[in-house]
């Protein structure tokens, strides 16, 4: 038999099974697949190939820059700006999720009793998340943004000297968690809310039959019923924290002197500032390995647990 | 006779030989192009308050009624991401023919391979004259690597204002030296008011120019080496530091953006700032109360600030640069409009523009004009002209950082090194 015979013979039995799996309906599944894999690929997986290809070269936004090796993430990791930003990113994302998750648990233990106003404190208490971030942290700005600004005025009628919140290193950092804080603890609210009212009542009354104190309630049956929702919420808050841009590039630009710097505006900077996609490309890579590896290991205590 | 009895068969032939032409040259592609107007783009950086893109507007469906053969169409380019859109045009190929743009937009650019230089144009204008309406220097800001990058239109500059009440309730003059400057910060400092509103942002950077410019300074050499440690830029940024320390500087001003410090100031919280030509006509009610400060002397009697030429480029992507020169030549001569109904914040790099009425009504302008724009220059400073590096070293925020850092109060020798190694790493010395 000759070659062509062959290829004609192969391309004849490999139609015949595509129509096999066709009139099976197996094919089906991939069909309705293929559109949303697609997208993934074209507006997830293409540009993070792409940003990580361009973390090992030295282009600019306008032109392809050669290959460096691994140049970018040995000048990344070698320099102040980046350890910087890595310590206020883990400063932020803990202080975060530790207040929001705090503040958050209280107003939903306390929605969830039977409180006059409840449904309108449901709602009211849900706006810091619904109002455009751009609103609310150009808002608190003007509070805070001189001696005649509202909380200086506040403190001078006290008696205070005036506070520079966004000239002073240390109140800035505390201004961008706790702002970052009052954006987020809705959300946490709102979930912890649900997640106590889905828990089962007879475990109370079960609790207190056996003579378990409030405390003891809360303890023994509220928190091990909330544990798993609060593990996935504190994985979520912590990833939307090292991942926000808005509220410390609206309140502080990063400053002053780069001390409310997390690492994506770092990698804005490189980008866009410094007009080195390398670098930026580099920054934005160390950020997802290491949100990467955080929510390995959430994922694994949550498993072992 | 033949002729006269052949003309009604000749006339028919001829009549029929005529349409047949007539036909053939209107459906031949020849006669579409030369029928067809050549259409440019344009993108117009947004460089002024909402009439301003209404008066671009007519200005330009002026020159295409002047000009049939060429057809402009306007595009107006918000400043938000304004480097992405040019980039990716320019990547998708799809780039303008032509573009207004900041300062060092064109060279960097034309370091890409993306601008077509303009010395054929600066050749004819130098011929006919036309070259001799633009201020001096602002021509050859815009020259890198022997070669004329783009055409200067509009001047952006840095000059100090003062408030007038503030002044004379402590019975000073205008200052005319940093010295006094100095003294008069100091005078006005008290009951919760500061002689001093600066900025932490951007803003806050040009502070910093102003005074090593002022100084006989700059952050280069003449073969743009870096140089900021230079004794005249250390002793311009001891001044600075001396009226912080001197609690001149308002503590607020490292947490200030410009919007923040602009308002301060035309509330009267302090009583000198650094700000563009068009701070008074934005300053409301204010206005009557704030006046430019004459051009400081520094120490060794030097006087100068920051200044931009902003500019006019051509893209390489062109296809018709004869008609680009054309509608650029028009445009450079004709844009009075811009500022006499567009109200433009920027100055005029012309001198025939410059004279215009205008700037007669518009005293402070005027003054800058006649008083600052000669001693402005660039960040390029001492290096003749401007390059690429000039966006990264403004734009990565070093100096943003030093500013803030300064208005803190922390140790000069300290955060000039930090300032001087990080610009080095992105000048790449």
């Amino acid at each position: 038999m000759s070659a062509v015979d062959l290829s004609r013979s192969e391309a004849g039995t490999w139609r015949a099974s595509a129509r096999a799996w066709w009139r099976t309906g197996d094919a089906l599944p991939f069909l309705l697949l293929a559109p949303s894999v697609v997208l993934i690929l074209a507006v997830i997986a293409y540009p993070m190939l792409t940003g990580f290809w361009y973390g090992f070269t030295d282009g600019s936004l306008l032109k392809y820059g050669r290959f460096v090796g691994l140049d970018n993430y040995v000048e990344l990791i070698t320099s102040r700006d980046f350890r910087h930003a890595l310590w206020f990113s883990l400063v932020f994302a803990v202080f975060n999720v530790v207040g929001c998750y705090a503040l958050g648990l209280g107003l939903a233990l306390l929605l969830n009793q039977d409180v006059p106003g409840r449904a309108f404190f449901r709602v009211a208490l849900l706006l810091p998340w619904i109002v455009p971030s751009i609103v609310s942290i150009v808002s608190w700005r003007w509070m805070m943004a001189d001696e005649r600004a509202l909380f200086n005025q506040v403190i001078g009628l006290f008696g205070g000297s005036p506070v520079y919140f966004l000239s002073d290193q240390t109140w800035a950092v505390v201004m961008v968690i706790a702002i970052k804080i009052w954006r987020s603890f809705p959300f946490m609210m709102l979930s912890l809310l649900a997640a106590l009212q889905s828990i089962d009542r007879s475990l109370y009354e079960a609790a207190s039959l056996d003579g378990a104190s409030r405390w003891n309630q809360f303890r023994f049956v509220t928190m091990p019923q909330l544990r798993n929702i609060s593990i996935v919420l504190a994985l979520l808050m912590t990833i939307w924290t090292v991942n926000d841009f808005d509220t410390p590039w609206l309140l502080t630009q990063g400053g002053p002197a780069n001390a409310t710097e997390n690492l994506v505006l770092l990698a804005y900077r490189y980008t866009f500032g410094r007009n080195d996609v390398g670098l930026g490309s580099a920054t934005s890579f160390v950020t997802l390995i290491i949100l990467m590896i955080l929510v390995v290991i959430l994922l694994r205590r949550q498993k072992e647990r | 006779m033949k002729t006269a009895g052949n003309a009604p068969a000749r006339g028919r032939a001829g009549l029929l030989a005529s349409l047949a032409a007539a036909l053939a040259i209107s459906l031949s592609p020849v006669a579409a192009y030369a029928a067809d107007p050549v259409k440019l783009n344009f993108w117009d950086m947004i460089w002024g308050p909402p009439e301003y893109i209404d008066a671009a507007k007519e200005l330009v469906a002026e020159f295409n009624k002047e000009n049939p053969g060429i057809q402009v169409e306007y595009r107006s380019i918000p400043w938000n991401n304004w480097y992405q859109t040019y980039v990716t045009a320019i990547s998708a190929g799809t780039a303008p023919d032509l573009s207004t743009g900041a300062g060092y937009q064109a060279v960097q650019l034309y370091d890409l391979g993306a601008i077509r230089p303009i010395d054929d144009l600066i050749e004819e204008m130098k011929t006919s004259g036309d070259l001799d309406d633009f201020l001096p220097g602002t021509v050859d800001t815009l020259r890198y690597d022997d070669h004329y990058v783009a055409l200067p239109w509009g001047i952006d500059i840095r000059v100090w204002f003062y408030r007038k009440d503030m002044l004379d309730a402590a019975g000073l003059k205008v200052p005319t030296t940093w010295a006094e400057l100095r003294e008069a910060a100091k005078a006005t400092t008290k009951d919760g008011k500061f002689g001093i509103l600066a900025s932490g942002d951007t803003g806050g950077s040009h502070f910093l120019y102003n005074a090593i410019l002022n100084n006989g300074g700059g952050l280069f050499t003449e073969d743009r080496k870096l140089d900021l440690k230079n004794a005249r830029n250390v002793e311009a940024f001891e001044a600075l530091a001396g009226m912080v320390a001197d609690g001149s500087v308002s503590p607020a001003s490292t947490g200030y953006n410009s919007d923040d410090r602009r308002g301060a100031f035309n509330r009267g919280q302090g009583a000198f700032t650094l700000d563009g030509p068009g701070l008074i006509s934005q300053a409301g009610d204010a206005a009557d109360k704030i006046g430019v400060v004459p051009p400081l002397a520094g120490p060794h009697g030097d006087k100068g600030t920051i200044f931009w030429v902003n500019n006019i480029m051509v893209y390489e992507q062109t296809k018709h640069p004869e008609e680009v020169k054309t509608f650029l030549k028009w445009w450079s001569k004709n844009q009075t409009p811009l500022w006499t109904k567009g109200n433009t914040g920027q100055l005029p790099t012309r001198k025939s523009i410059a004279a215009n009425d205008y700037f007669k009504q518009q005293a402070s302008r005027g003054y800058v004009l006649e008083n600052y724009v000669p001693i402005g220059k660039t960040t390029a400073t001492h290096a003749a002209g401007i390059f690429p590096a000039l966006n990264e070293v403004e734009g990565e925020g070093v100096m943003q950082t030093f500013a803030q850092e300064l208005w803190q109060g922390k140790p000069l020798d300290q955060i000039l090194d930090t300032a001087d190694s990080r610009l080095k790493s992105i000048v790449k010395e």
